[in-house]
């Protein structure tokens, strides 16, 4: 085992009197490809959110290969290798599908080096006979991978997709299983992964991280994850089903068990 | 090729205006109307840098206007400086203005930041008002008097070469306009404003970037204020702070154009100032209360109508005309 390319201490946030993340301590090494799961509302995107800094943490503190980088602005979290997508897809919708992309790519390069690396990196999406499209015209799934290429061109070293492949079709989520390991075994990149679908988490990940209710629950090998007495526990009260099982065309399931989950 | 095509016209464009005043009577009042579309075709481009680009809209530039003609006219006053070194003590200030109201209103958006900016307009206007050993107060400010033409101290004995300087202005202003606009500064201007918070994490620093964009236009429109006071030789701070005279107008005159467009702010001076000079003639001067009015009422207007301005109506109806074709291209086809 290598040193962590990101640590988090005690990590928490509160919202009022809710405790979204609570004491959360995690370490993730570089190019690992984690799984965050957890019912709607456990906290995956706060958690999320602490980590890039869009919000600091209200106790705990958040380490990116080695410095202290919880309190930081988000921009200079994603210099150092360390961004996002947003779960409710957040582009910049005027622009066109490139622009977006080029935007991500400015980071590192000028404006001619960006513009070729954002092409290639469509090419590498499958986006690229929509390049010249404007984002607010593409469909859900499509905006989603533009947010992956987007995220892709800051060149980070830890990506956090926030439910990229909902509203995905199988054969399109396979898609996306073969481009997160091709990117992580080709160049490195390490991926924690928020997903409801459960069939897809367990082929993409090596290791899963629960939450629940804030609480990180269960951290381990998917299989061990799928027989965990506590995980079972806080899926089937939401009226899960194992999570091992569930999956197919349910994803849209997920805010209906995370009420079920709070009551 | 589309790009060709459009530097033509705006070549084409520039040489016009080059060449209209060889035909105009250089004391007339066309010249003079003149003079102001190209005052504040640059002013509503000014405003376009950080109003158009990034979407922050400005109600209080007049403030940074006003600086720039005070700042030169009083150290005409006082040391006999020229303008075109006074205006860089303008330049200054109205930067300095500009990094200290970033402090509290780069975290405001929409609504907020506007009438952020709106205060500070016109808190700029209250102070030149009550501070008379500097400014004159309520009474004033004239350009001292130099007989003769001179280039050094930017008087004239007719208008010609102030349009001249503004024309010049203008075009330098559109050319960094729209090198920023399609530069690296561009995407990251877009990008805070069609999302702030997508724009910091995927690594762009939108303070910095608000700021420096901030820094150019208060600069450029203190400059303007110079020039604009080597123009009307004589000013007060109602005026020269004023909101409808210079804050809204210069918004009004780039959202009706076409907010953060390069032709939007050329196309909305060209229209909006001869319209105001037809309603004053008409009206006469016992109705200035109602250009305040009416500023509010089309600003209102347009927002509500048409947000994207006159340039987007017309690539709209060009784009309807062109889907009009492609309709019966495709009920031609078997
Ligand atoms: N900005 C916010 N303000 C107040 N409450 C929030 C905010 N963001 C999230 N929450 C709350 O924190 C809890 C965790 O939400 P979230 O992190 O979105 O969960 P998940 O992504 O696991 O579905 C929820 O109860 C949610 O309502
Ligand atoms: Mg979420």
């Amino acid at each position: 085992m290598t040193a962590p390319l990101l640590e988090t201490r005690n990590l928490t946030r509160r919202f009022g009197g809710l405790v979204a993340v609570n004491g959360v301590s995690l370490s993730v090494s570089a190019g690992e490809i984690v799984g965050l799961i957890g019912p709607n509302g456990a906290g995956k995107t706060t958690f999320f959110n602490l980590l890039v800094g869009l919000f600091p943490p209200s106790s705990g503190e958040v380490l990116f290969e080695g410095a202290r980088i919880s309190g930081r602005r988000p921009h200079v979290i994603a210099r150092a290798g360390l961004t996002k997508t947003f779960q409710n897809v957040a582009l910049f919708m005027e622009s066109s599908v490139l622009d977006n992309v080029v935007t991500g790519a400015l980071l590192h390069s000028d404006l001619g080096a960006a513009r070729a690396q954002a092409r290639a990196t469509l090419e590498r999406v499958g986006l690229a006979a929509v390049a010249e499209v404007r984002a607010g015209e593409l469909s859900f799934p499509e905006r989603a991978r533009v947010e992956v290429a987007r995220a892709l061109c800051t060149r980070p070293k830890l990506l956090l997709l926030d439910e990229v492949m909902a509203a995905l079709t199988p054969p399109e989520m396979e898609e996306i299983i073969a481009l997160v390991r091709s990117l992580r075994d080709e160049e490195g990149i390490g991926f924690i992964v928020v997903e409801h679908h459960m069939k897809a988490v367990m082929k993409l990940c090596e290791r899963i991280v629960v939450l629940n209710f804030g609480e990180m629950i269960g951290d381990g090998r998917p299989e061990a994850i799928a027989n965990d007495d506590r995980v079972i526990e806080a899926y089937l009260g939401g009226g899960f089903r194992r999570p091992d099982r569930a999956g197919g065309s349910d994803d849209a399931d997920g805010a209906g068990g995370a009420k079920g989950a709070r009551a | 090729m589309a790009r060709r095509g459009t530097l033509a016209a705006y070549g084409g464009l520039a040489i016009l205006f080059a060449l209209l005043p060889l035909v105009l009577d250089p004391r007339g009042y066309e010249m003079r109307v003149l003079c102001l579309v190209l005052l504040f075709a640059a002013l509503g481009q000014a405003w376009n840098l950080v109003g158009g680009l990034a979407n922050q809209i400005s109600l209080g530039h007049a403030a940074y206007f006003g600086i720039g003609a005070y700042a030169s006219t009083i150290l005409q006053q006082v040391a006999g400086l020229s303008p075109w070194i006074g205006t860089l003590a303008g330049m200054a200030l109205a930067a300095l203005l500009a990094l200290l109201l970033s402090v509290p209103t780069f975290r405001l958006k929409g609504h907020y930041f506007a009438l952020a900016t709106l205060a500070a307009g016109e808190a700029m206007r209250v102070i030149a008002n009550s501070w008379s050993d500097l400014t004159g107060g309520p009474v004033g400010i004239s350009v001292p008097f130099n007989p003769g033409s001179s280039v050094w101290m930017m008087q004239f004995q007719t208008v010609r070469p102030n349009y001249y300087i503004f024309l010049v202005t203008l075009i330098l202003v559109t050319a960094l306009f729209w090198r920023i606009k399609t530069g690296a500064m561009g995407y990251r201007l877009r990008a805070i404003k069609e999302n702030e918070q997508a724009a910091e994490v995927i690594g762009v620093d939108t303070y910095r970037v608000k700021l420096v964009a901030s820094l150019l236009s208060a600069a450029i429109t203190a400059f303007l204020g110079t020039l604009y006071a080597q123009f009307q030789f004589f000013f007060d701070p109602d005026t020269i702070f004023g909101l409808a005279a210079f804050s809204v107008k210069m918004a009004l005159v780039a959202i009706l154009g076409g907010v953060g467009t390069v032709a939007g702010p050329l196309i909305g001076a060209a229209f909006i100032i001869p319209m105001e000079e037809l309603a004053n003639s008409y009206f006469g001067n016992s109705a200035a209360g109602l250009s305040q009015f009416a500023y509010g009422i089309v600003l209102v207007a347009v927002i509500l109508v048409n947000p994207y301005g006159i340039v987007a109506l017309f690539a709209r109806l060009r784009g309807g005309r062109r889907r009009d074709r492609a309709s019966r291209g495709g009920e031609a086809r078997p």
